[in-house]
């Protein structure tokens, strides 16, 4: 039993990881731009492919950087082109751009990729489990929730102590103010969508080690890191932070006890957070609220 | 004695009600098929339902397809299950969705802007996910099936809209001839008038003294009714139900017909879904690549039409209904 | 504490903080019925914000609101406003693409309880076409009642906004520097409309204002306000003999 338990509770934390990096980089962008952006998870499979398709020229540990920082380029031009016009409009019109950004990735995907699920090469090495009792935690694991730990640590070192980091905190309670003492808005809310699809893109090529490769694999992971930036607190990055490893918890327990509904229980979660605390556990009051 | 602006929307009324009512005549004409033509009825309610709450109201909500689907759930299981009357299927489908509507709007109506539309399209996802998992009762991926739209026995005469497509267009046209005078009847109300006054300035009208959450959940439910309607006969139009209905795609494609078409004019949606529909049903046949399509209008849209084909200068849509005529003609 | 005041606002010891910004600290003041009541004070001085406290678009963390004798500190905004609570804008917020007329009317419809209504009958919209009458009358702007309010000088813009508070039947004013962005004419034309308001309709009202000329030739009563406390409370008279007013306003002693 407790075996099972440990087993379903691990899963439940590495999903975790993978709602936590989609979450936090959706976050990023929904609170410096207010632009809701569909198209994550559209970036997660393209980083999942593009390191699958670069990994023999450069390795699997090269992969792992590069990937996500090319799709994090993509995004630069995203954003400059598309989105930042937008900025200015109801975001009414950004959600339906990314809306429509997303069915055009999962196409493009499609024709350039195919439609069949690919394997993802991980190192031999890497598949072993760490001892025998805990068979479940195999290396590769282990690898993906410590660099997903590392770069959210150090993306929140990022927003406490670096510059422009600062900016995107201080831009989030009020940009007029930050571009009235001179601070360059345009540039900061590109750099902070680059900082976003980083993560969506690492997610990405994490995730293509542990599940195949399909077009549709991003979108299976938006709509809890809908639910983990909900039940975290809007506006707030560790509230999403502790949103989704608490759903991620959540669903890996009630698999233990009642598999079919794990998928249902962060819904339910969201249901009661919005029934008791509209705000999300660790939301601001009056943000993102007329 | 008339203004300007009342004379130019009596015209609009008159020639869009003579489309409608003569589409059995023309659409074959065209390269069409009477199942198209419901089709942009069906989509074309829901459009319009939505811009109650959007165009009118001045809120957006992502998840609308929830009470569509909910509709169309409701109404095929009604047939499947309960009754033989296509009305009372219908009414039971309504009220299904409808009903939801009034208990999540009580629930978000709190938060607003963008956190507003997230969390809608995430109880939207909540009804998918029910519709895929519950496979007894919905059928869950395959689709609830086993049920069609019964024949209407008015006594004298049975209409046989199962059967013939004609009939059943103009059952569903004197559906969305009643839905449609009852939203635009209230909207020329005092009621009306505050929803306006709420879409251009939300805390002004706070502080006019109305109390906004309240019409906002008004609003945000009459709008869910609707949609269930059209949802309703969605499935009456193709006797099948399925999740897909109730999935956030489904409520992006109701808003871009919103937003195609022009939000702030009635009539507008309307014209969204027809331009929509059509241009949906071309490309599916012609490419398998209808996706990248489908997504590039939506960012074309946005980018280059956001007032919608109603919200442009008549001038402007002359050149633009000229060419997409050329475009059939020369690919037909 | 509270307890049965005449006053038609007690503002009993308010304070709000934004994080580690206090914006409005302890702060009391007392309006009797038809006093015309100045807040003053230095730029960032917490009197927007003491406004929104006072018409409910937040809530103290401290202190407490007493309007007509009823404790409103908790609540909403628009209860306030139907009670006879009635705030305009420092930046004019009226429905710009609609006419002063029907600006008018929409506030006219609220206060009469005709939001939810379907239709409503001949002799209500006469009632309701009277009363907009009457405030257009008061506010100088019957001539201008079919223009787009877009269209207006910024004087007659103002002068909506408050034809547009006449018509919810207030029974206290809050005018949020109503004289903000304008010339010397159109202040004078203003002021002139409030002080008639004032003396000739018997209507209480507090104001914000920067422009001293025209606080000093309205107010009964001022409170002043620096950093979020209230620096002085008196007669405009007294105010300006007092002496840390001046400093706050000038920076040094005269």
């Amino acid at each position: 039993m407790t075996t099972l338990l440990l087993l379903n509770m691990t899963n439940g934390l590495i999903v975790g990881a993978f709602y936590v990096l989609m979450a936090l980089g959706l976050s990023l962008i929904l609170n410096l731009s207010g632009v809701i952006n569909f198209a994550h998870g559209g970036f997660l499979a393209l980083g999942a492919y593009v390191a699958y398709t670069i990994e023999p020229v450069v390795g699997f540990w090269a992969a792992l950087l590069i990937a996500p920082l090319l799709v994090a380029l993509l995004g630069i031009v995203v954003e400059r082109a598309l989105i930042s016009r937008l900025y200015r409009l109801d975001p009414l019109y950004s959600l339906l751009l990314t809306f429509g950004l997303a069915f055009v990735f999962e196409d493009v995907t499609r024709a350039v990729w195919g439609a069949t699920g690919l394997p993802y090469k991980v190192p031999d090495a890497l598949t072993q489990p760490i001892s025998l009792e805990f068979f479940f935690i195999t290396w590769y694991r282990l690898l993906m929730v410590s660099i997903a730990a590392a770069v959210v640590v150090g993306l929140f070192l990022f927003l406490r102590m670096s510059r422009q980091g600062i900016r995107i905190r201080a831009g989030t309670f009020d940009l007029d103010t930050l571009s009235s003492l001179g601070v360059n808005v345009r540039g900061l809310r590109t750099l902070n969508f680059a900082v976003g699809i980083f993560l969506a893109g690492l997610a990405g090529v994490l995730a293509g080690g542990q599940l195949s490769l399909e077009p549709t694999m991003g979108a299976g992971l938006l709509m809890p890191s809908f639910v983990a930036i909900i039940v975290g607190g809007v506006g707030s990055l560790p509230g999403t932070l502790f949103g989704g490893l608490l759903i991620g918890v959540a669903s890996g327990l009630t698999a233990v006890f009642w598999p079919s509904a794990s998928e249902a229980v962060i819904y339910v979660m969201m249901a009661v957070v919005l029934l008791i605390r509209p705000r999300g556990l660790f939301g601001e009051e009056g943000l993102l609220s007329s | 004695m008339m203004t300007d602006t009342a004379q130019r929307k009596l015209v609009l009324l008159a020639a869009i009600w003579v489309i409608l009512l003569t589409v059995p005549y023309w659409l074959p004409f065209t390269g069409g098929y009477m199942a198209l033509g419901t089709r942009v009825l069906v989509l074309g309610l829901a459009a319009m339902s939505l811009n109650f709450l959007l165009g009118f109201t001045g809120v957006l909500s992502f998840g609308h397809a929830a009470y569509f689907g909910l509709g169309a759930y409701g109404t095929g299981l009604a047939l499947k299950f309960a009754t033989n009357s296509t009305p009372l299927a219908l009414f039971l489908g309504t009220l299904l969705g409808g009903v939801v509507a009034a208990l999540l709007g009580a629930l978000i109506v709190r938060r607003r802007g963008v956190y507003f539309a997230m969390v809608t399209i995430a109880f939207g996802q909540v009804f998918y996910f029910i519709a895929f998992r519950w496979h007894s009762l919905t059928g869950g991926d395959d689709g609830l099936s086993g049920f069609k739209r019964q024949p209407l026995n008015f006594g004298v005469w049975t209409a046989n809209i199962l059967d013939n497509a004609v009939l059943f267009y103009f059952f569903v046209l004197a559906v969305f001839a009643i839905a449609t005078a009852i939203m635009g009847f209230l909207l020329r109300t005092p009621f009306g008038h505050t929803l306006l006054a709420i879409r251009e300035n939300e805390r002004r009208a706070r502080f006019l003294g109305i109390p906004v959450e309240q019409h906002i959940w008004l609003s945000f439910t009459i709008s869910g009714f609707f949609v269930s309607l059209a949802g309703g006969l969605n499935a009456l139009l193709n006797n099948f139900a399925d999740p897909t209905m109730l999935n956030y795609n489904q409520s992006g494609e109701i808003v871009i017909m919103v937003v195609l078409g022009g939000m702030r004019s009635f009539w507008g949606p309307l014209v969204g879904a027809a331009v929509f529909v059509v241009l949906q049903d071309y490309l599916s046949s012609m490419t398998t690549n209808w996706m990248s399509f489908l997504g590039a209008i939506f960012v074309l849209v946005v980018l280059f039409f956001p007032r919608g084909v109603l919200g442009m200068r008549f001038g402007n849509l002359l050149n633009i209904a000229g060419s997409w005529l050329k475009l059939r003609r020369a690919t037909s | 504490m509270s307890g049965p005041s005449e006053n038609l606002l007690d503002v009993r010891n308010i304070t709000k903080a934004f994080g580690s910004l206090v914006a409005v600290s302890n702060v009391s003041m007392s309006v009797p019925a038809g006093e015309l009541h100045a807040v003053i004070g230095p730029n960032g001085a917490g009197k927007t914000t003491f406004f929104n406290l006072i018409s409910g678009l937040f809530s103290p963390d401290v202190g407490e609101i007493v309007f007509a004798g009823t404790n409103v500190t908790q609540l909403p905004a628009y209860c306030r406003v139907q009670s006879g609570m009635v705030r305009t804008f420092q930046i004019t917020e009226i429905f710009p693409e609609i006419s002063v007329r029907e600006n008018v009317r929409i506030a006219a419809e609220v206060a009469a309880g005709y939001r939810l209504r379907p239709w409503i009958s001949g002799a209500e919209t006469t009632a309701i076409d009277k009363h907009i009458d009457e405030v257009l009358a008061l506010t100088g702007l019957s001539g201008n009642q079919d223009r787009l309010v877009s269209e207006l000088a910024h004087g007659d813009q103002r002068a909506t906004e408050i034809a547009t508070a006449l018509a919810l039947k207030p029974r206290l004013l809050l005018l949020d520097e109503p004289t903000a962005g304008m010339g010397d004419q159109e202040t004078y034309e203003i002021t002139g409309l409030i002080r008639r308001l004032h003396r000739n309709s018997g209507y209480t009202i507090v104001l914000i204002e920067h422009d001293m000329r025209v606080v000093f030739h309205l107010a009964d009563r001022m409170t002043v306000l620096d950093q979020g406390r209230v620096l002085a409370q008196g007669s405009p008279q007294e105010i300006a003999a007092n002496e840390a007013v001046q400093v706050a306003y000038l920076g040094k002693a005269t």
